[in-house]
């Protein structure tokens, strides 16, 4: 997970205070250690929340805070290089595709609208748990993209002067 | 109340007081933070550990960032108070609208009052007698989120998409051009 490419980014960055990234090494050591469980726990919380407390919006959060983490720790921009700005895009539209189809494939199969029980006739055992867990997976990825494109989308502008 | 109560209200209601009377605005999102650090907990205490994970995710973590992010772009002048000025006739209102709006406190059951019109209403025990059974999901909030109200869950997901997606739309233009 730890791609080592915005191992030192600071070079080109200005010295002045006109860019607000400053490049640390407390901040960038904290963040490669804790960033593992964070992310895990992150995921944790989302494919656990139907037994406990949590779930897609509180899971999806905590992933997109690792992206956050990573922004701080070595710079925003190499960070949105190395992700790519499509794809938090890309994640909202698959997360809200999913749980679109999850719903009109119950109607598909005869069923109502959103009713997990009918995918017991595709062979999945459990469906209405796992369907409840797969909605979950769908809110958790638009929440983490929307929180990853959002904050690239306010941080921009910040590393290149006055271009807003 | 016990002592850690009345500590964790006393943290929760400083850092509100002074989220709004200091004057630098960095140190009003970090006051901010530690805010809704408290709100937080104080949201586990109330048996809501659901709503205190996303307060602590959204309110205190993210927000914080999205905050600083953003005063990062403005001036931030050199200040020689650390204090807001406080002007005691809004001071005044403040309080008594809060005084006023306190009044209905009296009227909540106290927390986790078993004879109170939200345990013993019909479809709130439904929802714990058949959750477990109907959905094999355990945690109750998710069996009602997803299960039975999906629909109004999927309209809220919608909600974020469009909002989401139209402020990265506007953004991005804004940004880039």
């Amino acid at each position: 997970m730890s791609q080592q490419e915005p191992g030192t980014p600071d070079t080109a960055a200005p010295t002045d205070r006109s860019g607000p990234y400053v490049g640390s090494p407390i901040i960038m050591a904290t963040v490669r250690v804790v960033m593992p469980f964070v992310f895990t726990f992150g995921l944790f919380v989302m494919f656990h929340g139907a037994d406990s407390s949590g779930g897609g919006f509180q899971g999806g959060v905590i992933v997109g805070t690792v992206v956050l983490m990573l922004g701080i720790a070595f710079g925003i921009e190499a960070t949105r290089e190395w992700i790519g700005s499509r794809l938090p895009v890309a994640l909202i539209g698959v997360g809200m595709l999913a749980f679109l189809f999850t719903g009109i494939g119950s109607v598909l199969l005869g069923a109502g609208f959103l009713e997990y029980s009918v995918y017991h006739d595709l062979g999945i055992p459990h469906a209405t748990k796992y369907g409840i867990e797969f909605v979950e997976l769908g809110i958790g990825v638009i929440v983490a993209g929307i929180v990853t494109g959002l904050f690239f989308a306010i941080a921009a502008g910040l590393d290149g002067g006055e271009s807003a | 109340m016990t002592p850690f109560e009345i500590a964790l209200l006393a943290l929760v209601v400083g850092a509100a007081v002074t989220t709004a009377a200091l004057r630098s605005v960095l140190s009003s999102v970090v006051a901010f933070g530690a805010y809704s650090l408290g709100i937080a907990i104080v949201w586990v205490f109330l048996r809501a550990p659901d709503v205190g994970l996303t307060e602590a995710a959204v309110g205190a973590g993210v927000m914080t960032v999205l905050f600083l992010l953003t005063i990062v772009k403005t001036d931030h002048p050199a200040t020689e108070r650390t204090f807001e000025r406080i002007d005691l006739r809004a001071a005044g209102v403040a309080v008594a609208l809060v005084l006023v709006l306190s009044s209905t406190l009296f009227a909540l059951p106290a927390v986790g009052d078993a004879n109170s019109a939200v345990s013993d209403d019909d479809v709130s025990e439904y929802y714990l007698d058949n959750a477990y059974d109907e959905t094999e999901v355990k945690n109750a909030v998710t069996a009602v989120l997803a299960a039975y109200r999906g629909f109004d869950t999927m309209g809220e997901a919608a909600v974020v998409y469009s909002a989401g997606v139209g402020l990265l739309v506007v953004l991005d233009r804004e940004v880039f051009g």
